[in-house]
């Protein structure tokens, strides 16, 4: 339960435009009954649907607009949970505008991107 | 004390040119109608020369100017008479970009410019970027032409560009006016209007420059035409009782943070903060540009890498914070509280219950009821209207008086906590920078990174642009002409302008002028590109160009989900594209070196060295940037 807290908070606080410590959007935890979704549909729809908007092309994330989604993001639960009734400043995407199955080919690409390194231009 | 400019009214040619004559190529028609008596066609000195007097002798280096009739005498005067010298003249392409350049000048120099205007269509055209430097704080001369005697306009178009009260259109927003009736009583407000804008809280001033007072000879004024001593006034500071009580709220706390806005006009400004928060281990939040809570976005307080600063973990800070003290901060209430936009719009406190709250802003001794720039009230414990820079030295001192050992220990300690978790932070912040690396459009940090790269061993300016934040967390901030601040008004049209003033400052300095420029913000008025060329101001300018108003677009967004409608067809009225507007080939048709665009961010680095070496040589240089949205 903390931990569900504590990641909707950070999630709430990010979307919202909070200037965060980072805008990586952490969760312990391994997605958890995700239902199956297609990465290409879901890169093609995280730009339809605006996701790129504020959390980027490669849902990278930004600082001043919305957090990192992925890898290694929310559990799907909480995720779902987050962009159907948003606490803070993200708009709130109904079933009407993003179906599930929609949302889980979302889910399907955040969750596939690759974990990045260092370049030396930042080390 | 400066010493009096006593000014003589004989016809003698200025310091520095030439005497010549004023006469004009004269018609060697008979007129129609003649007299026995001929009519005067030539002059001798004229009222708009003592004005260049008056303008000199208050130290203006350059007044800015869209060329206009109602001030054509004082145009002439500036040029000619003036020797076009303190004040040179630029050539603006449009008003707004000329108070923006004053705008952006003043916030590096720490002196205003001069700006010369019509009273009506040129007024009218400057009004947003004065309510810009309104909001910001920044001192803007603004000198307007008009012709109020009636009887004296030319049929047509001057009556059109003629005003009975010129300045009434921005008096919500500008700090005092005048229109004088006479030469005398021109040097007196001129003098005065520049004390005024120069007493903390500044702010844009404006004086109307009469055109008959500006084309007439001089009159015999018994020996009174003089410019009057100026006399600037001491920032206010502080009542000492005040200041001794925020002290000891300030050491008594377990947890206080200071945050600081426009509160460093001056380099003295930040060392005086760094002053403070080392001398209580304090955490400090500052210039954090764009953000939510919009907690600080004014001026260069406080060095970006101090361990003390907490500005990247600015909603933890807040949270934790037993005492605040806002230094010079517009918004304290919305660095307070968290606001939700959603179809009930709310506010919570972002605060732990019984916080104690200081407030110091000269703002509090200059606000208008009509524009809402105020922002919330606030329930501060302890509010100062006074100027935070010049209360700073005695609060530090009251505090320096009220330090213990055992206080001393306690401080270390809290010192010691802050400095790990901004090394977090800033650790986390490179690692975030990495994600997207490769993409494009080119991701925001990747932009960032490698402008610092090329900028780092430069004595190089921020001049305008933040970039989602991402200088703020990837390059070193700690001197005063670093960063400059946003808009103020959030007027957008702000940025190039602003940006080719603060260059024009930093040129005599050496400095390289970076200027991270928004697409949109620089399509209200590219005409400055073009003042940029003429006038041999370096700056490099880097387009971000996410080509769209993208702030609307999330603004779309919001809207079209709360009504259930989607986000599909957001981008109708937001985006710029299709077709896409090429910024390099604008620049380059106006004198600029460019590249672009460049969608590669392997391209980027390369580019962006090359438009250096063209800066270095005294050249404007923009390289356009095909950039993610945020």
């Amino acid at each position: 339960m903390m931990k569900t807290l504590l990641v909707i908070v950070m999630c709430a606080a990010a979307l919202s435009g909070i200037a965060l410590s980072s805008p990586i959007l952490t969760a312990q935890s391994q997605p958890q009954t995700a239902p199956a979704g297609n990465v290409e549909k879901g890169r093609l729809g995280f730009v339809r649907v605006g996701c790129a908007q504020c959390h980027g092309r490669e849902a990278q994330g930004s600082p001043t607009s919305g957090p990192r989604l992925g890898p290694n993001g929310l559990p799907y639960p909480a995720f779902a949970r987050y962009v159907r009734e948003p606490r803070l400043q993200m708009p709130p995407y109904t079933g009407k505008i993003l179906p599930d199955a929609d949302l889980a080919d979302l889910y399907a690409f955040v969750q596939s991107r690759p974990k990045a390194a260092t370049p030396p231009a930042l080390q | 004390m400066r010493r009096a400019a006593a000014v003589s009214a004989a016809m003698a040619a200025p310091a520095g040119v030439a005497a010549q004559s004023a006469t004009p190529a004269a018609s060697t028609a008979a007129p129609e109608s003649s007299t026995t008596e001929a009519e005067p066609l030539t002059g001798g000195r004229a009222g708009s020369d003592f004005m260049v007097d008056t303008i000199k002798a208050l130290g203006f280096e350059y007044i800015c100017a869209n060329p206009g009739s109602s001030f054509r005498g004082l145009h002439e005067s500036v040029i000619n008479y003036g020797g076009n010298e303190k004040p040179e003249l630029l050539t603006c392409m449009h008003e707004e970009s000329a108070v923006a350049m004053a705008h952006g000048y003043f916030k590096i120099e720490g002196k205003p410019l001069a700006v010369m205007a019509h009273g009506t269509v040129g007024l009218q055209h400057a009004s947003m970027a004065l309510y810009n430097a309104w909001c910001d704080r920044v001192p803007v001369y603004l000198l307007l032409g008009n012709t109020l005697d009636a009887t004296m306009r030319a049929p047509g178009v001057e009556w059109v560009h003629s005003v009975q009260d010129a300045a009434a259109m921005v008096r919500d927003y500008t700090k005092w006016d005048d229109t004088p009736m006479s030469l005398p009583h021109f040097a007196e407000s001129a003098v005065r209007a520049y004390k005024i804008a120069m007493t903390p809280p500044y702010g844009p001033v404006v004086i109307v420059a009469d055109s008959e007072l500006q084309e007439h000879p001089i009159a015999d004024h018994h020996g009174a035409l003089r410019v009057p001593q100026l006399s600037l006034a001491a920032p206010p500071q502080a009542d000492s009782g005040a200041v001794a009580e925020a002290a000891r709220l300030l050491v008594a706390a377990d947890s206080p943070l200071l945050i600081a806005d426009r509160l460093a006009r001056t380099p003295a400004g930040l060392a005086r903060l760094i002053e403070l928060a080392e001398l209580l281990q304090a955490a400090v939040i500052s210039t954090q540009p764009n953000s939510l809570p919009p907690i600080a976005a004014g001026r260069m307080n406080f060095p970006n890498r101090h361990p003390l600063n907490q500005t990247l973990r600015s909603v933890a800070a807040i949270a934790d914070a037993d005492l605040i003290a806002g230094l010079e901060i517009a918004n304290i209430y919305g660095a307070t509280h968290i606001f939700r936009d959603q179809l009930e719009r709310t506010s919570r406190p972002a605060t732990k219950a019984g916080v104690k709250l200081i407030t110091i802003t000269a703002g509090d001794l200059s606000v208008k009821a009509n524009y809402q720039d105020f922002q919330r009230y606030v329930e501060a414990d302890l509010s100062m209207a006074a100027d935070g820079e010049a209360t700073l030295p005695a609060l530090i001192e009251a505090v320096r008086r009220l330090i213990t050992p055992e206080r001393r220990r306690a401080f270390d300690a809290r010192g010691a906590k802050l400095a790990d978790a901004s090394r977090l932070v800033l650790e986390r912040a490179r690692t975030d920078a990495a994600y997207a690396w490769d993409a494009s459009p080119i991701s925001t940090a990747r932009f960032a990174a490698e402008v610092w790269q090329q900028i780092r061993s430069e004595d190089w300016s921020l001049v305008n642009g933040n970039l989602s934040g991402w200088p703020l967390r990837l390059w070193n901030f700690d001197k005063h002409h670093q960063y400059i601040g946003v808009s103020g008004g959030s007027g957008i049209g702000y940025g190039m302008p602003a940006s080719v003033g603060a260059a024009l400052a930093n040129r005599k300095h050496g400095r390289l002028s970076v200027n991270i420029q928004n697409d949109g913000d620089m399509m209200y008025a590219p005409g400055v590109l073009w003042t940029a060329a003429h006038h041999k101001i370096p700056i490099l300018t880097v387009v971000h160009n996410n080509r769209s108003y993208h702030e609307e677009t999330m603004h779309l967004q919001r809207m079209g989900n709360r009504r259930n409608r989607g986000v599909d067809r957001a981008h109708i009225g937001n985006e710029i594209d299709n077709p896409a507007i090429d910024y390099a080939k604008l620049a380059q048709a106006m004198g600029w070196y460019a590249e672009g665009p460049i969608a590669n961010p392997n391209d980027l680095g390369p580019a962006l060295a090359r438009a250096i070496a063209a800066v270095k040589r005294g050249q404007p240089a923009l390289v356009d940037v095909v950039t993610q949205p945020r």
